[in-house]
């Protein structure tokens, strides 16, 4: 039970700052879009769509991990 | 969370009484937040509470070792199944790592395997299988010797069949999804194609049971392993397939949604892409049990029956019931079930299968049977010695076992590269849609362009399509699983080779530094002799005589006649010397009789009275002192002495009879092991106690190029250190006992002529025959083996650095075309079956030896019988 408790907790501490990348980085990708201008809307939604899935591959596992790491070590034995 | 306390219970050895119970717990009270510390002497326990952000295991278990005790360990192999590059690898040994109470994690991708050592009671098997699978993959504790191999056989079998029939499936609808595709390129074909298969829709509605149904398992395991902080290649492929599929879906539907419109429909790239990824996978599946077909072989080799003798009546019983002293019966042709002792009967036994000799083993009461041999002429019974695990066999596939799971460095260096690929690939991906994007499509985006090696061009697409599809082709072109088997695979398929020829490497690692070995150190006596004194000379001079020998002994030759006395002389002596003269005349086919009166001289040899005859039998100082003068023969006697033999001088009745020679025999391939070793650029030693003069003159006639002499048994090591010291990488050749230490010291310790007896055997390579030409084989192998490796690791790395900068559009610019998705999944498969393909060659590999067996028997006995080196002082 401890176990699942902690890895709860992981998941939603790693959301918590692998979503706000995501998005931030998605957010980047729309106002560089709009700054530079002239593509349809429709680019620019599916290019803030996949700069963000992108994103959220990337920063998932590896704020996972830390998060992870930083909690301390899995309770091998606690069934 | 965070300050979360634990109890735990560690299982401590070494602990004799009270004083080690308050010495182990006093080390535990002193780490910080280590609390209520009770060690039980009784069940050897100590069981504390503790605050894992504080103190981890490693640091009890430095703790309890510096005050001269240990935590036990434990070591269990699990069966992974799921696993298909190197970043798996490295995902299942982090998630088991992870693990409170695993102490260490190896995972072997070419047999799914993991090696875990753990302490028992602080983290359980249960916990392991769930940490693996909550890291996306599946893991059962791998069981024993035969039901291993059902089981294996039973999960590879029932992969290819689960990904023959996903073949069968995308393979089928993705054709038809083809063919509608390209309905307009289809000429005279298209009067036998319904012309509804080139609907968009329809396209779109065969490609979805392919994108949800066969290829469901890569977006299942992608998320699995997402949700756990890990990323694989399953993720490559689900990012790949479904962007493609995803724009495939709007562009269809909404064709003025503005991502390109009907004419940058991609569900063919969808379709086939899921095609081609699993007829990788499935090829993958049917290579990859291959490389490890070594270890199936020798499980195999275990009869399954045994013919028992119980109260004079014969029994069949299964082979794993036999007991020890057991008595069993063997017919000709039978395989022989455990080992034992013959007790009866006259056979000849090929032994081939684990020892690697060619010619059948005779075998008759009083000697050793080796199970899973099989018996080729007579029949004889056998008390069974051995049992089970226990077994010549049973140890060699335990040890084969441990070495395939092994890992060697540069196995590590891949792994870490792969592992950490995924996501460089992905932030790749990002860059690449974003140059494509902002600047590449405006610049350089043309509207004929077409995708390589097919006709379908892009003109409709739109900058977001264009970067897109560029963005996942480089997703799915990336795919490290070439570099993830390219080592295993080649260090399965070079252990098996190994074993095959009776030559047991007993991990990666030892392969990958035996290859790099510059020096072999050889220890003389019983590696490069016989270890035994052999009369290898005889000199006779009657002329001197005053007893007619000739006519006495009736025995026409002078050399016959004066062993012969020196045999009688010698036959009640105990020394080394006297019973190789003694040998020596009986071999030769003479009467050894009794002498009438014997003395022996302590230090100096032997005096008897021979048929009437005075004999005197010593060394030269013996004959100064009863003043015989043996100065004629003086000259040979100093050419013998300068070869390296020992000369015993023989005295007939007071006057000089002649001269016997006795060194340590070369055994019969020593001077061809080091011809061929010289034809491999390396440089031979050899370590003896004898003096220089002697280990010269032996080192000489082998061909040695160094010679250590004078070195006592203790020392042995530190010559190797010495050796290393001026930068070389060294091999030591030895007894496995004896020269335990030196082979220990060396970078390579490799254990001669150690029979079947494996686990007892220190050395990192264990050479099954008393053979030392079987040197040259594990070089030969360790060279084969990692030139696998390093041709695999090229292929696999130089196709992701070829085909990523391609992916990624990089000759757009000059040449319109552009790698479509299917492509680059059609490319990853065919890379990973090369890098399978180029390892399985190496089951065509024969070491040098095993190829010229045949003019061996005729003109290879280089070391003849009596090619003799000085009986040893070492």
């Amino acid at each position: 039970m401890e176990h699942e408790q902690i890895e709860k907790e992981v998941a939603r501490r790693s959301a918590l700052i692998y979503l706000p990348i995501s998005l931030g980085a998605a957010a980047l990708f729309f106002l560089a879009a709009s700054l530079v201008g002239g593509y349809p809307p429709v680019a620019k939604i599916g290019g803030v769509v996949w700069v963000g899935l992108l994103s959220l591959i990337v920063s998932m596992p590896i704020v996972t991990s830390r998060v992870k790491h930083h909690a301390g070590t899995v309770a091998g034995n606690h069934e | 969370m965070s300050d979360t306390t634990l109890n735990v219970s560690l299982p401590i050895s070494g602990m004799t009484c009270a004083s080690c119970v308050s010495h182990v717990e006093d080390a535990l009270k002193e780490l910080p937040s280590v609390e209520n510390v009770v060690v039980n002497l009784g069940t050897n326990k100590a069981s504390l509470t503790y605050n894992p952000k504080r103190v981890g295991l490693g640091d009890m278990q430095r703790a309890v070792d510096e005050v001269g005790y240990a935590v036990s360990t434990s070591e269990i192999i699990l069966d992974v199944r799921g696993m298909t590059c190197a970043s798996c690898v490295g995902h299942v040994e982090g998630a088991l790592k992870e693990l409170n109470g695993v102490r260490e994690a190896v995972v072997n991708l070419g047999l799914g395997t993991a090696r875990v050592t753990y302490i028992p009671g602080v983290v359980s098997t249960s916990a392991m299988k769930r940490a693996v699978r909550e890291a996306g993959y599946e893991a059962s504790e791998r069981s024993q010797g035969a039901d291993a191999l059902d089981r294996e056989r039973q999960a590879r079998e029932d992969e290819i069949k689960r990904q023959g029939r996903n073949l069968l499936i995308s393979g089928s609808i993705g054709l038809v999804v083809m063919i509608g595709t390209f309905f307009d390129m289809l000429g005279a074909l298209k009067a036998f194609v319904p012309e509804f298969l080139s609907y968009k829709w329809v396209i779109g509605l065969l490609t979805t049971p392919i994108v949800f149904g066969p290829g469901r398992q890569f977006f299942t395991n992608s998320w699995r392993g997402l949700k756990h902080g890990v990323t694989d290649m399953n993720l490559l492929y689900a990012t790949g397939i479904g962007a493609a599929y995803g724009i495939a879906v709007i562009n269809t539907i909404f064709p003025q949604a503005g991502f390109g419109g009907e004419g940058a429909t991609f569900f063919e790239s969808a379709a086939l892409l899921t095609t081609f990824i699993i007829l990788g996978r499935w090829l993958e599946a049917l290579t990859r049990g291959r490389t490890s077909e070594a270890i199936r072989k020798l499980m195999k080799l275990q009869p399954k029956i045994a013919r028992i003798i119980r109260d004079g009546k014969e029994e069949e019983i299964p082979a794993e019931e036999v007991e020890i002293g057991d008595l069993i019966l063997v017919r000709p042709g039978e395989g022989i079930p455990v080992d034992g002792m013959v007790t009866e009967g006259y056979s000849a036994v090929d032994e081939s299968m684990l020892t690697g000799e060619s010619l059948p083993v005779e075998k008759k009461t009083g000697d050793n049977v080796i199970g899973g041999t099989l018996n080729k002429t007579g029949a004889f019974k056998f008390t069974a010695t051995r049992v089970g695990k226990d077994t010549a066999l049973g140890q060699i596939i335990k040890l084969v076992e441990d070495a395939q799971a092994s890992k060697a460095p540069i196995q590590k260096l891949a792994d870490w590269v792969a592992g950490h690929f995924i996501l460089g690939v992905h932030v790749l991906a990002v860059l690449v849609f974003v140059f494509w994007f902002f600047i590449g499509f405006q610049r350089f985006f043309d509207p004929s362009s077409r995708f390589m090696l097919s006709p379908y061009t892009l003109g409709e697409i739109g900058v977001f399509g264009f970067s897109l599809l560029l963005s996942v082709t480089v997703l799915v072109i990336s795919c490290p699983c070439a570099v993830g088997l390219a080592t295993p695979s080649a260090m399965m398929a070079g252990t098996g080779k190994a074993a095959e020829n009776g030559v047991l490497f007993k991990g990666a690692e030892a392969i990958e530094k035996a290859s790099k070995l510059q020096t072999i150190v050889f220890d003389k006596t019983g590696t490069l002799t016989k270890g035994e004194p052999s009369v290898t000379d005889v000199i006779a001079d009657f002329g001197l005589l005053a007893v007619d020998l000739e006519n006495q002994s009736r025995i026409n030759n002078q050399q016959s006649t004066i062993l012969r006395l020196a045999a009688i002389a010698e036959k009640n002596s105990e020394h080394p010397l006297g019973e190789a003269i003694v040998k020596g005349a009986q071999s030769r086919g003479l009467l050894v009789g009794e002498a009438e009166s014997f003395d022996s001289i302590p230090g100096h040899g032997v005096e008897a009275q021979v048929e009437g005859i005075a004999v005197l039998l010593g060394n030269r100082r013996l004959m100064r002192e009863r003043g015989v003068d043996f100065s004629p023969l003086m000259a040979q006697a100093e050419a013998l002495e300068a070869d390296g033999k020992t000369v015993m001088f023989v005295a007939v009745d007071g006057q000089p009879g002649g001269l016997i020679a006795v060194a340590d025999i070369l055994k019969e391939f020593t001077v061809e092991a080091i011809r061929r070793l010289h034809k491999l650029g390396i440089e031979t030693a050899m370590i003896t106690g004898d003096n220089l003069r002697t280990a010269e003159a032996i080192a000489r006639q082998v061909g040695i190029d160094r010679v250590l002499a004078e070195v006592l048994p203790q020392d042995k090591a530190e010559e190797v250190k010495k050796l290393q010291a001026s930068g070389k990488a060294v091999a030591m050749v030895g007894d496995g006992v004896n020269d335990a230490p030196a082979l220990a010291q060396a970078n390579v310790g490799m254990a001669i002529g150690s029979g079947t007896d494996v686990a007892k055997e220190t050395g990192d390579v264990i050479l099954i025959k008393d053979d030392v030409r079987d040197v040259v084989v594990a070089l030969e192998v360790a060279k084969a083996t990692m030139r696998k490796v390093k041709q695999n690791l090229f292929w696999a790395f130089f196709y992701n650095t070829l085909s990523i900068p391609l992916a990624a559009g990089l000759l757009y610019p000059f040449i319109s075309l552009i790698i479509s998705p299917e492509l680059a999944g059609l490319l990853m498969a065919v890379s990973s079956i090369t890098v399978t393909l180029n390892t399985l060659l190496l089951k065509g590999f024969k070491p040098s030896i095993r190829r010229d067996d045949r003019p061996r028997l005729g003109a290879g006995k280089s070391g003849s019988p009596l090619a003799p080196v000085a009986a040893s002082t070492d």
